[in-house]
């Protein structure tokens, strides 16, 4: 399409002027609303078109590419998924050994019960929807405390970088990480496995096959520390473990998060299998919340319209004071917002929120 | 800490408590202990037994070769969802959902393939005879054939073969690669002789024939087969997070970028004057009555 020719865009703006447009034609605007364009930026030709850039894979017409390896090749040659998550996410083929860890730990990730991708996988379910959304439902559960996976492997880089630069030595930044972060749900040690020795296993398996590196000593470092710092009971969980492990076979906090997250995602594909089989659909309106589980406001009648002004509360703040007072009034409105703060940050590099909580 | 699951279910699946976590009756670190593949569990989650030594060696094949498929709709939306730098996961779970009836529809061959194989065993038929019916009704209908043709690979997808010869070679032919082999070879016929170019079997046809065949059900064929995509998709979307620019529409970068401007091209109604609060009834009115918004509704 391209731009308006400017005979017609005078007429229009011309139109538009003369009616004006709201606020549009202020002059505490820094433009003049009458003089724009319309229509599309035309094609740039200066610069290369736009083009699909990867350093992961590539396809054509007769084959599929990844990191330099064709796939059928690379099955037809006997590889399968494990050998293949190390090729897109490393470029490299792993040893048998590095093979063997990765199959252990996607078994032990595949399943975890009734737990919130399994959960949320089955509320999907029952909306009648497709095995695909409740499968990537489940993905989305994934996140810094539950699978916090890029937020432990990305704490244990921290700590052990500082380590690497002279600042302490490895016992000493466990003391410290476990110190700064004893009661966050990404440390990797809680009392979640005191009774199941899963993630002490997996921890064996690797150091058995000769993978165990960095990232388990230093975990093995933090699950000491932490259990001289805690007033209760903790040891290495799966989180910990896992983690751990995932790193020393190479794998990024963020490739660990994504591998372990889609790893569970067959599982929960099960979990909408079984909901479906064995539960009914939902309808819209059909679910009731009982007053018993209601603590907000006691029933009101709704004020007439007009008489708005008198029952409207304004928002409004004009001073510094003001809005505090107003923010501290607004922690006690459950479900307004104002009781969380966030860091969200560009999760391009490293992803993990650094302190989320309760106000 | 509470650790009572988010709602109560009855289920067949898995329990977990303090001491292990189990699935269809395994506990799933003795499982990993054993020495078993992640394939094996695969077969234990959706199917409740350990497989033979072949029909594992089929679904490492299978779910080996359909992990990657560079710019496909599953790329391409988790690239997509991640010029906003969402949390990664978001851009994983956007891919997995862009599997739906015409990206990877695994479930609909399969359940194409059962109700013809249903319908034959009722009619008694034979399957040769029941894939010259289903070609012909999909055919006559304008649907396409589940399980043939591929917009990019067009000369037949370079999985897609190499997978029904593997499932011979393990010696995994059952009814279903009998069923699907029947239903290619007329369908090339049918289309050879209404002078339309070749159209190859794609990796639905082929792999999910294959997953049929080792046991699956429609649903887990296809759960196995798009949450496998999810692996790929993910690093899809960590390069361009890691190495990309965000938002992907930067003017200073040497190629035009996904979502610069000048990518858009507008075929909708002409630029026109917003009519004032006073005119909204009549204007309204007269839209209605002269019908032109009626060639736009979507």
């Amino acid at each position: 399409m391209g731009y308006l020719d400017k005979e017609k865009t005078d007429e229009l703006n011309k139109i538009k002027r003369d009616r004006k447009i709201g606020n549009l034609g202020s002059p505490k605007n820094p433009f003049d609303y009458y003089e724009r364009e319309y229509g599309t930026v035309p094609r740039d030709t200066k610069r290369a078109p736009f083009q699909w850039v990867s350093e992961v894979a590539y396809k054509n017409v007769h084959r599929i590419v990844t990191r330099g390896y064709d796939t059928t090749e690379l099955m037809e040659e006997g590889y399968g998924v494990i050998e293949v998550l190390f090729v897109d996410y490393q470029a490299r083929i792993p040893t048998v050994e590095e093979g063997q860890m990765l199959n252990y730990v996607m078994i032990l990730a595949l399943e975890d019960g009734l737990s919130a991708p399994a959960a949320i996988s089955r509320i999907v379910a029952r909306s009648k929807t497709f095995l695909t959304q409740a499968c990537g439902a489940s993905i989305m559960a994934f996140g810094h405390a539950y699978g916090a996976y890029s937020a432990f492997g990305n704490r244990l880089d921290g700590y052990l970088d500082r380590v690497d630069k002279g600042e302490f030595s490895r016992e000493a930044a466990a003391e410290l990480l476990v110190k700064e972060n004893l009661h966050d749900e990404a440390l990797g040690v809680s009392s979640l496995m005191l009774k199941d020795p899963a993630a002490k296993r997996m921890v064996a398996r690797a150091e058995k096959l000769g993978v165990a590196g960095k990232y388990i000593a230093f975990t093995k470092e933090i699950v000491k520390a932490a259990q001289d710092l805690s007033t209760e009971p903790v040891d290495l969980d799966m989180l910990g473990a896992t983690g751990a492990v995932m790193m020393d076979l190479g794998f990024t906090p963020e490739a660990t998060w994504a591998i372990l997250a889609v790893t569970r995602s067959f599982a929960a594909g099960a979990h909408y299998i079984e909901e479906v089989e064995r539960e009914e659909s939902n309808r819209l309106g059909q679910q009731l919340t009982p007053k018993e589980d209601y603590d907000g406001p006691a029933d009101r009648p709704v004020p007439p319209l007009a008489d708005r002004e008198k029952f409207a509360k304004s928002a409004i703040c004009r001073t510094p004071e003001e809005w505090k007072a107003r923010f501290e009034e607004m922690k006690k409105v459950r479900g307004s917002g104002f009781s969380i703060v966030e860091e969200i940050e560009d999760p391009s590099k490293k992803s993990g929120i650094k302190k989320v909580g309760k106000l | 800490m509470d650790r009572k699951p988010p709602f109560r279910r009855k289920t067949a699946i898995s329990y977990k408590t303090e001491e292990k976590t189990v699935m269809r009756g395994y506990d799933l670190s003795e499982l990993a202990e054993a020495g078993y593949s992640f394939y094996d569990a695969m077969f234990v989650l959706f199917q409740n037994r350990i497989p033979t030594e072949n029909e594992e060696k089929m679904l490492k094949y299978e779910m080996g070769v359909f992990l990657e498929h560079s710019m496909s709709p599953s790329a391409v939306g988790s690239i997509g969802v991640s010029a906003g730098r969402p949390n990664l996961p978001v851009c994983v779970a956007a891919a997995v959902s862009t599997f739906g009836g015409v990206h990877g529809p695994g479930a609909a061959h399969g359940y194409m393939l059962n109700k013809y194989l249903e319908r034959g065993k009722k009619e008694g038929k034979t399957v040769a005879e029941m894939a010259k019916i289903l070609v012909d009704e999909y055919m006559d209908a304008k649907r396409p054939v589940m399980g043939m043709g591929q917009p990019q690979h067009i000369d037949s997808d370079p999985r897609a073969e190499p997978i029904h010869l593997k499932q011979e070679e393990l010696e995994l032919e059952g009814v279903y690669l009998e069923f699907q082999r029947a239903i290619e070879k007329y369908f090339h016929a049918q289309r050879k002789r209404q002078g339309r170019s070749y159209v190859g079997v794609n990796v639905v046809g082929s792999g999910n024939t294959a997953l049929m065949e080792i046991g699956f059900s429609p649903n887990a064929g296809w759960c196995i087969g798009s949450v496998v995509r999810g692996f790929s998709c993910a690093a899809h979307a960590l390069f361009n997070m890691k190495k990309g620019r965000a938002w992907g529409a930067s003017r200073n970068e040497p190629m035009v970028q996904m979502i610069d401007l000048s990518m858009i091209k507008y075929i909708g109604p002409e630029d026109r004057v917003v009519p004032k609060q006073e005119e909204q009834q009549e204007y309204a009115r007269k839209q209605k009555e002269e019908g032109e918004y009626k060639q736009w509704v979507i």
